[in-house]
């Protein structure tokens, strides 16, 4: 996440940059000079030392990569991190995708509703939402009297389940990709629609041949959000779900907080930082990460 | 001409501004504070109102040396600050195996004893680095009013889930939940260490299906017991106590507890070690810790703090002689070189 919003501003400078007539060939350089500063110092050299630490703390060596891979423990750590992000990702899409269509197309008080339901659920700190998860799930929540109100019998188990984690991560992820389609979604000029109306379009056809494709940029950068946020998610597995759906963030605290083993945590960044990479890498190959800056 | 910047001294740069630049507000901070402030690591919240009260006004008023406190205790942040040379705190506390691991990796500073006087305090509660502070326990808790006729009075009774039939919570901490499991195996207390590992393990499978949710957090096992979300639960007893003030149908076990007694220390190397050191001086006398414990249900280390105490209000502690008698204490010196391994093992079998 912290590399995507660093990054913005650096890109945003370039436009602005480029070349007014001769002689303005160092402007440019010099105004990227801050913000290249800010990045190389918070972003670069922090992780050249993550980098560093983990391939010599407390000796130089490999062992610490040997034993991620070598414990089943870790490689399972990993692949339920990106295989929960990516769930996570695709249900906020599904929630959000007709929710953002609607508060933007619709221009009366329901879309306004709408979005302050979503701002508030977005101000409102992620752990009292995760609390608020616990109430609702427990066995004296409401989800449970209902249950019980229509004789079903005993409750089924709700909280401390991969469900109710991931359940969590949604709810609060999910704003984020409200935000990101309905800003997206708010530029798209409605005359298009109408165009395509006059030219013979059904209302399904110019949804698919003008407005979907017109909304992508929305999509790629929520997505690419919603799963990179997802990738650092800590408390709310925890208090959610079971021991079995450990999140890596949650390896990592542990290896720095109660172990001091700084040098482990700092190979499993890594890895974490590597894999991300390698994801977004794929993702640039087929869809263009370029979609992102609309 | 072009400067050539080693690939080491660049790293070296990394690392001292990525430590600049996380400990920044200290060195703004240390600038212009006085001379004679001594920075305290606390917990924030009810633990540091208690420390204000007992410890810190008292020593500000006897001895004009201020304290600033900075929150919350981080064993990471100790070994940040001692490497980087860097330091936001000068004092702290821990319970006695991380204590240990700190003092495996180096980062304590040995006692200043010009300023400490060795016999003035139990042999147990000193050694070359720091001094026994509070004790906290890992108790057995359940809900009376799930079980009228008495609950669980032991681990081999939590382990029972004919005899107890109710959800149950354990902590997700290696080496309290495994010494547990030998308790509850008929292990008697003072023979616990060193942790047959195997033995726990293999007693722990059995208990595994019914146990609905592991806690990590304080706050997370106060509402998981408060709310009968669990019926039993292994948790700390002044978390336990404070539920009980405020209400909670809840019982205490002092069978089987887990003793765990809390350091004061000073980081290795800070430039203000004598002030640390007349503070924890001034922290470690019975009569502060007296006052300490009496606002926190926590025990006071040392047994001579019971004189200041009233006997209701010592009813709430886990380090009265009478439980000391039913509880053990971890083994430090051998869990700290192998808790990693440990830790690894359990959160292995845990998320198998």
């Amino acid at each position: 996440m912290a590399g995507v919003v660093t990054a913005a501003p650096a890109t945003a400078t370039g436009p602005a940059a480029i070349p007014q007539g001769p002689g303005a060939g160092s402007v440019p350089w010099l105004l990227l000079m801050p913000a290249t500063a800010a990045l190389v110092l918070l972003f670069v050299l922090p992780i050249g030392y993550v980098l560093l630490l983990s391939f010599t703390d407390p000796q130089v060596s490999l062992a610490h990569y040997q034993r991620i891979f070598a414990v089943p423990l870790y490689t399972r750590i990993l692949f339920n991190t990106f295989a929960t992000s990516l769930t996570v990702t695709v249900i906020c899409l599904l929630l959000a995708y007709p929710l953002a269509y609607v508060i933007s197309r619709r221009n009366d008080w329901i879309s306004l509703v709408l979005l302050i339901c979503v701002a508030v659920c977005f101000w409102t700190g992620f752990i009292v939402r995760t609390y608020a998860w616990l109430v609702i799930l427990g066995n004296k929540g409401p989800v449970a009297a209902v249950w019980q109100g229509l004789g079903l019998g005993a409750p089924p188990q709700l909280l401390f389940t991969s469900f109710a984690s991931t359940l969590g991560m949604t709810h609060i992820l999910l704003p984020y990709m409200v935000l990101a389609l309905y800003s997206v979604m708010k530029k798209i000029d409605p005359n298009l629609l109408r165009a395509a109306a006059s030219l013979g379009a059904r209302p399904n056809a110019a949804f698919r041949a003008v407005f979907l494709p017109l909304s992508l940029p929305g999509v790629v950068n929520g997505s690419i959000l919603v799963f990179t946020i997802c990738l650092g998610f800590f408390v709310t597995p925890i208090l959610l779900g079971t021991p079995k759906d450990m999140m890596i963030s949650q390896l990592v605290n542990q290896q720095i907080e109660e172990l001091l083993a700084w040098g482990f945590a700092s190979a499993i960044a890594v890895v974490l930082l590597i894999a991300t990479s390698i994801v977004l890498a794929i993702y640039n190959r087929f869809v263009g990460l370029d979609r992102l800056w609309g | 001409m072009t400067r050539i910047i080693t690939r080491r001294k660049l790293i070296h740069g990394a690392g001292a501004t990525a430590a600049t630049l996380a400990l920044a507000p200290s060195i703004i901070r240390g600038a212009g504070a006085q001379e004679r402030t001594v920075y305290v690591n606390t917990w924030g919240g009810s633990w540091t109102a208690a420390e204000e009260a007992a410890y810190f006004k008292p020593f500000t008023a006897k001895t004009g040396i201020r304290v600033r406190t900075v929150a919350p205790v981080s064993f990471a942040k100790l070994k940040a600050q001692v490497q980087s040379g860097q330091y936001e705190w000068d004092v702290s506390g821990l319970g006695i195996v991380e204590f240990s691991q700190a003092m495996h990796e180096g980062l304590l500073e040995p006692i200043d004893h010009s300023i400490i006087d060795r016999t003035q305090y139990p042999p147990q509660n000193i050694n070359q680095f720091g001094v026994a502070s509070v004790v906290l326990s890992t108790v057995l808790v359940y809900r009376k009013d799930k079980f009228p006729n008495g609950g669980p009075q032991s681990w081999a009774d939590f382990w029972d889930v004919k005899k107890f039939p109710g959800n149950r919570c354990l902590y997700d901490r290696s080496f309290t939940t495994l010494a547990f499991a030998l308790l509850a195996d008929g292990v008697p207390a003072d023979k616990l260490y060193p942790l047959d590992l195997d033995r726990a393990f293999k007693k722990l499978n059995e208990i595994k299906p019914h146990i609905k949710v592991w806690w990590t957090q304080g706050a997370q096992s106060q509402q998981l017991i408060q709310d009968g979300e669990v019926d039993m639960i292994a948790m700390w007893n002044a978390r336990a106590q404070e539920l009980i003030d405020r209400g909670a149908p809840l019982e205490i076990v002092w069978n089987g507890a887990e003793n765990y007694t809390s350091f004061r220390f000073v980081a290795k190397g800070t430039p203000r070690a004598k002030l640390a050191w007349e503070y924890l001086k001034f922290a470690s006398q019975p009569q502060q810790e007296a006052a300490f414990c009496s606002i926190l249900p926590y025990g006071p280390a040392n047994p001579k703090a019971f004189d200041y105490i009233s006997p209701e209000v010592a009813a709430k502690m886990p380090s009265r002689p009478d439980r000391v008698k039913v509880a053990y204490q971890p083994d430090a010196e051998w869990l700290a070189p192998r808790l990693g391994q440990i830790r690894e093992r359990f959160a292995q079998w845990l998320a198998s």
